[in-house]
Protein backbone atom coordinates (compact mmCIF):
# COMPACT_ATOMS: atom_id res chain seq x y z
CA UNK A 1 0.00 0.00 0.00
CA UNK A 2 1.31 3.23 -0.90
CA UNK A 3 0.67 5.84 1.35
CA UNK A 4 0.33 9.81 0.92
CA UNK A 5 1.48 12.12 3.40
CA UNK A 6 0.16 15.85 2.83
CA UNK A 7 1.15 18.93 4.79
CA UNK A 8 2.74 22.32 4.01
CA UNK A 9 4.76 21.88 6.90
CA UNK A 10 8.09 19.87 6.11
CA UNK A 11 8.80 19.39 9.36
CA UNK A 12 5.53 17.68 10.07
CA UNK A 13 5.83 15.69 6.75
CA UNK A 14 9.39 14.28 8.00
CA UNK A 15 7.23 13.92 11.59
CA UNK A 16 4.84 11.59 9.87
CA UNK A 17 7.29 9.56 7.60
CA UNK A 18 9.30 8.31 10.84
CA UNK A 19 6.47 7.31 12.14
CA UNK A 20 5.64 5.66 9.34
CA UNK A 21 8.59 4.12 8.93
CA UNK A 22 8.90 3.13 12.69
CA UNK A 23 6.32 1.02 12.18
CA UNK A 24 6.93 -1.04 9.73
CA UNK A 25 5.95 1.10 6.62
CA UNK A 26 9.12 0.77 3.61
CA UNK A 27 10.24 4.35 3.19
CA UNK A 28 9.62 3.66 -0.95
CA UNK A 29 6.06 3.17 0.16
CA UNK A 30 5.56 6.78 1.73
CA UNK A 31 4.77 9.39 -1.05
CA UNK A 32 4.50 13.38 0.14
CA UNK A 33 2.93 16.76 -0.65
CA UNK A 34 3.54 20.45 0.32
CA UNK A 35 -0.46 20.80 -0.86
CA UNK A 36 -3.76 20.16 -2.09
CA UNK A 37 -3.28 20.25 -6.27
CA UNK A 38 0.04 18.29 -5.97
CA UNK A 39 -1.54 15.64 -3.70
CA UNK A 40 -4.40 15.10 -6.73
CA UNK A 41 -2.00 14.56 -8.82
CA UNK A 42 0.07 11.99 -7.21
CA UNK A 43 -3.09 10.25 -6.18
CA UNK A 44 -4.34 10.08 -10.33
CA UNK A 45 -0.86 8.60 -11.42
CA UNK A 46 -1.00 5.93 -8.73
CA UNK A 47 -3.29 4.02 -6.33
CA UNK A 48 -2.77 5.19 -3.26
CA UNK A 49 -3.95 3.25 0.12
CA UNK A 50 -3.90 5.96 2.80
CA UNK A 51 -4.31 9.46 2.85
CA UNK A 52 -2.60 11.58 5.99
CA UNK A 53 -3.62 15.45 5.34
CA UNK A 54 -3.24 18.59 6.88
CA UNK A 55 -6.08 20.93 7.04
CA UNK A 56 -4.46 24.43 6.54
CA UNK A 57 -2.55 24.44 3.10
CA UNK A 58 -2.21 26.91 0.48
CA UNK A 59 -3.34 26.12 -3.21
CA UNK A 60 -5.78 23.73 -2.48
CA UNK A 61 -6.55 22.89 1.36
CA UNK A 62 -7.29 19.67 3.30
CA UNK A 63 -11.01 20.36 3.18
CA UNK A 64 -11.06 21.18 -0.52
CA UNK A 65 -8.79 18.05 -0.93
CA UNK A 66 -11.23 15.41 1.10
CA UNK A 67 -13.80 16.51 -1.21
CA UNK A 68 -11.76 16.20 -4.40
CA UNK A 69 -10.65 12.96 -3.87
CA UNK A 70 -14.11 11.54 -2.65
CA UNK A 71 -15.99 12.80 -5.90
CA UNK A 72 -13.64 10.17 -7.78
CA UNK A 73 -14.78 6.82 -7.42
CA UNK A 74 -11.21 5.54 -7.24
CA UNK A 75 -10.71 6.84 -3.80
CA UNK A 76 -14.82 6.81 -2.69
CA UNK A 77 -13.84 4.30 0.22
CA UNK A 78 -9.97 4.99 0.56
CA UNK A 79 -9.22 5.63 4.12
CA UNK A 80 -8.57 9.52 5.05
CA UNK A 81 -7.29 10.47 8.18
CA UNK A 82 -7.05 14.22 8.76
CA UNK A 83 -4.05 15.68 11.29
CA UNK A 84 -4.90 18.91 11.91
CA UNK A 85 -4.00 21.79 14.74
CA UNK A 86 -8.02 22.88 14.76
CA UNK A 87 -9.23 20.89 17.70
CA UNK A 88 -12.71 22.82 18.24
CA UNK A 89 -15.68 19.95 18.25
CA UNK A 90 -17.20 21.57 14.98
CA UNK A 91 -13.74 21.20 12.90
CA UNK A 92 -13.91 18.19 13.43
CA UNK A 93 -17.24 17.29 12.41
CA UNK A 94 -17.16 19.90 9.73
CA UNK A 95 -14.03 17.35 8.20
CA UNK A 96 -15.98 14.30 8.88
CA UNK A 97 -18.84 14.94 7.03
CA UNK A 98 -16.30 16.34 3.75
CA UNK A 99 -15.76 12.48 3.82
CA UNK A 100 -12.60 12.30 6.51
CA UNK A 101 -12.16 9.12 7.61
CA UNK A 102 -10.99 9.81 11.24
CA UNK A 103 -9.56 13.16 12.22
CA UNK A 104 -6.34 13.56 14.85
CA UNK A 105 -5.88 16.66 16.71
CA UNK A 106 -1.87 18.00 16.84
CA UNK A 107 -0.06 17.58 18.73
CA UNK A 108 -0.13 13.95 18.36
CA UNK A 109 2.39 11.71 19.89
CA UNK A 110 3.63 9.24 17.17
CA UNK A 111 2.32 5.85 19.00
CA UNK A 112 -1.19 7.79 19.10
CA UNK A 113 -0.96 8.29 15.55
CA UNK A 114 0.11 5.17 14.71
CA UNK A 115 -3.17 3.73 16.50
CA UNK A 116 -5.59 5.76 14.50
CA UNK A 117 -3.47 4.14 11.71
CA UNK A 118 -3.13 0.88 12.22
CA UNK A 119 -6.24 -0.76 12.00
CA UNK A 120 -6.07 0.48 8.09
CA UNK A 121 -2.89 -1.27 7.38
CA UNK A 122 -2.62 -4.76 6.18
CA UNK A 123 0.34 -6.24 8.28
CA UNK A 124 0.64 -9.53 5.70
CA UNK A 125 2.20 -6.47 3.16
CA UNK A 126 4.73 -5.01 5.81
CA UNK A 127 2.05 -1.96 6.19
CA UNK A 128 0.06 -2.15 2.81
CA UNK A 129 -2.81 -2.70 2.81
CA UNK B 1 -7.57 43.06 26.60
CA UNK B 2 -9.04 40.82 28.37
CA UNK B 3 -7.53 37.39 30.36
CA UNK B 4 -9.74 35.39 28.78
CA UNK B 5 -8.63 36.27 25.17
CA UNK B 6 -4.93 35.74 26.45
CA UNK B 7 -5.62 32.50 29.13
CA UNK B 8 -5.91 29.77 25.68
CA UNK B 9 -2.99 30.89 24.06
CA UNK B 10 -1.17 30.52 26.90
CA UNK B 11 -2.55 26.68 27.99
CA UNK B 12 -2.13 25.90 24.44
CA UNK B 13 1.90 26.84 24.55
CA UNK B 14 2.01 25.27 27.82
CA UNK B 15 0.43 21.94 26.58
CA UNK B 16 2.58 21.62 23.36
CA UNK B 17 5.89 22.30 25.11
CA UNK B 18 5.46 20.49 28.57
CA UNK B 19 2.81 17.53 27.83
CA UNK B 20 4.21 17.07 24.23
CA UNK B 21 7.49 17.87 23.81
CA UNK B 22 8.77 16.94 27.58
CA UNK B 23 10.29 20.69 28.02
CA UNK B 24 10.91 21.61 31.16
CA UNK B 25 8.70 24.91 30.76
CA UNK B 26 7.50 27.33 33.47
CA UNK B 27 5.49 30.85 32.45
CA UNK B 28 6.55 34.14 33.88
CA UNK B 29 4.83 37.10 34.84
CA UNK B 30 3.23 38.57 31.94
CA UNK B 31 3.93 42.54 30.54
CA UNK B 32 3.02 45.15 28.77
CA UNK B 33 5.68 45.03 25.67
CA UNK B 34 6.86 48.87 25.39
CA UNK B 35 8.05 48.49 22.14
CA UNK B 36 6.53 45.68 19.84
CA UNK B 37 9.21 45.96 16.79
CA UNK B 38 11.56 44.64 19.45
CA UNK B 39 11.35 40.59 19.58
CA UNK B 40 13.65 38.02 19.83
CA UNK B 41 15.67 36.89 16.55
CA UNK B 42 12.90 34.32 15.40
CA UNK B 43 9.22 34.83 15.42
CA UNK B 44 6.18 32.92 14.31
CA UNK B 45 3.19 35.15 13.57
CA UNK B 46 -0.54 33.54 12.71
CA UNK B 47 -3.32 36.54 12.27
CA UNK B 48 -6.75 35.98 13.40
CA UNK B 49 -9.75 37.62 12.01
CA UNK B 50 -13.39 37.93 12.79
CA UNK B 51 -15.00 38.98 15.59
CA UNK B 52 -11.64 38.84 17.14
CA UNK B 53 -8.66 40.81 15.53
CA UNK B 54 -5.02 40.68 16.39
CA UNK B 55 -1.79 38.20 16.11
CA UNK B 56 -0.49 36.04 18.31
CA UNK B 57 3.68 36.18 17.93
CA UNK B 58 5.99 33.15 19.45
CA UNK B 59 9.22 34.22 19.57
CA UNK B 60 12.62 32.49 20.38
CA UNK B 61 15.85 33.42 20.24
CA UNK B 62 17.98 31.59 17.59
CA UNK B 63 19.42 28.60 20.13
CA UNK B 64 15.90 28.46 21.40
CA UNK B 65 14.56 27.53 17.84
CA UNK B 66 17.17 25.23 17.02
CA UNK B 67 16.71 23.07 19.89
CA UNK B 68 12.97 23.45 20.47
CA UNK B 69 12.72 22.40 16.64
CA UNK B 70 15.30 19.49 16.95
CA UNK B 71 13.30 18.33 19.85
CA UNK B 72 9.59 18.31 17.27
CA UNK B 73 10.99 16.98 14.67
CA UNK B 74 13.45 14.36 17.07
CA UNK B 75 16.03 15.39 14.25
CA UNK B 76 19.28 17.78 15.96
CA UNK B 77 19.64 20.99 13.95
CA UNK B 78 22.62 22.80 14.48
CA UNK B 79 21.78 26.23 11.86
CA UNK B 80 18.80 28.27 11.72
CA UNK B 81 17.89 26.60 8.51
CA UNK B 82 14.42 26.78 6.22
CA UNK B 83 13.03 23.67 8.03
CA UNK B 84 14.19 25.37 11.63
CA UNK B 85 12.38 27.94 10.45
CA UNK B 86 9.28 25.83 8.88
CA UNK B 87 8.73 23.98 12.00
CA UNK B 88 8.59 27.33 14.31
CA UNK B 89 5.42 28.19 11.83
CA UNK B 90 4.27 24.71 12.71
CA UNK B 91 4.95 25.37 16.09
CA UNK B 92 2.67 28.42 16.55
CA UNK B 93 -0.10 27.02 14.06
CA UNK B 94 -0.71 23.98 16.84
CA UNK B 95 -0.94 26.31 19.50
CA UNK B 96 -3.33 28.94 17.61
CA UNK B 97 -5.57 26.29 16.47
CA UNK B 98 -5.71 24.55 19.73
CA UNK B 99 -6.45 27.78 21.24
CA UNK B 100 -9.03 28.59 18.81
CA UNK B 101 -11.36 25.91 20.65
CA UNK B 102 -11.39 27.94 23.60
CA UNK B 103 -12.15 31.37 21.58
CA UNK B 104 -15.59 30.17 19.89
CA UNK B 105 -17.68 32.30 21.30
CA UNK B 106 -15.87 34.56 19.02
CA UNK B 107 -15.96 33.45 15.69
CA UNK B 108 -12.43 33.73 14.10
CA UNK B 109 -10.32 32.28 11.35
CA UNK B 110 -6.60 32.19 10.91
CA UNK B 111 -4.21 32.82 9.26
CA UNK B 112 -1.34 30.18 7.72
CA UNK B 113 1.63 30.70 9.92
CA UNK B 114 4.37 33.04 8.70
CA UNK B 115 7.97 33.38 10.14
CA UNK B 116 10.08 36.11 9.97
CA UNK B 117 14.24 36.06 11.15
CA UNK B 118 15.56 39.56 12.73
CA UNK B 119 13.44 42.65 12.89
CA UNK B 120 9.88 42.33 14.06
CA UNK B 121 8.55 45.76 12.38
CA UNK B 122 6.92 43.90 9.65
CA UNK B 123 4.56 42.90 11.95
CA UNK B 124 0.62 44.21 12.00
CA UNK B 125 0.09 44.51 15.54
CA UNK B 126 -3.81 46.32 15.93
CA UNK B 127 -3.83 49.55 16.93
CA UNK B 128 -4.75 50.80 19.97
CA UNK B 129 -4.48 47.67 21.92
CA UNK B 130 -1.50 46.85 24.07
CA UNK B 131 1.06 43.50 22.93
CA UNK B 132 0.94 41.35 25.91
CA UNK B 133 3.23 39.20 26.13
CA UNK B 134 3.86 35.70 27.89
CA UNK B 135 7.81 34.89 28.40
CA UNK B 136 8.67 31.25 28.93
CA UNK B 137 11.93 29.97 30.80
CA UNK B 138 12.72 26.71 29.74
CA UNK B 139 15.83 23.78 29.53
CA UNK B 140 16.02 24.59 25.93
CA UNK B 141 16.24 28.54 26.61
CA UNK B 142 13.67 31.19 26.74
CA UNK B 143 11.12 32.29 24.62
CA UNK B 144 7.97 34.24 24.66
CA UNK B 145 4.07 34.42 23.79
CA UNK B 146 3.27 37.53 22.10
CA UNK B 147 -0.82 38.77 21.97
CA UNK B 148 -2.36 41.54 20.91
CA UNK B 149 -6.44 41.38 19.83
CA UNK B 150 -8.91 44.05 19.42
CA UNK B 151 -12.84 43.18 19.64
CA UNK B 152 -14.94 44.30 16.69
CA UNK B 153 -16.82 47.24 17.17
Amino acid sequence: MKVLVIDDSAVMRRIHRNTLTEHGIPASDIFDASDGEAALKIATEGHIGLFLVDWNMPKLDGFQLVKALRATPHYASTPIIMITSEAAKYNVMEAINAGVTNCVVKPTKGDVLWQKLAKYVDPKTGGGA
Amino acid sequence: MKAKYINPFLAASMNLFKEHLGVDVRSLNPFVRKDPTVLEEVSGIIGLAGETTGAVVLSFSRVTAMNIVSVFAGKTYTALTNEVLDGVGELVNIIAGNAKKDLLDFRISISLPGVIVGSATKIHWPEGVPVITIPFDSNLGSLSVNVSLKEAE
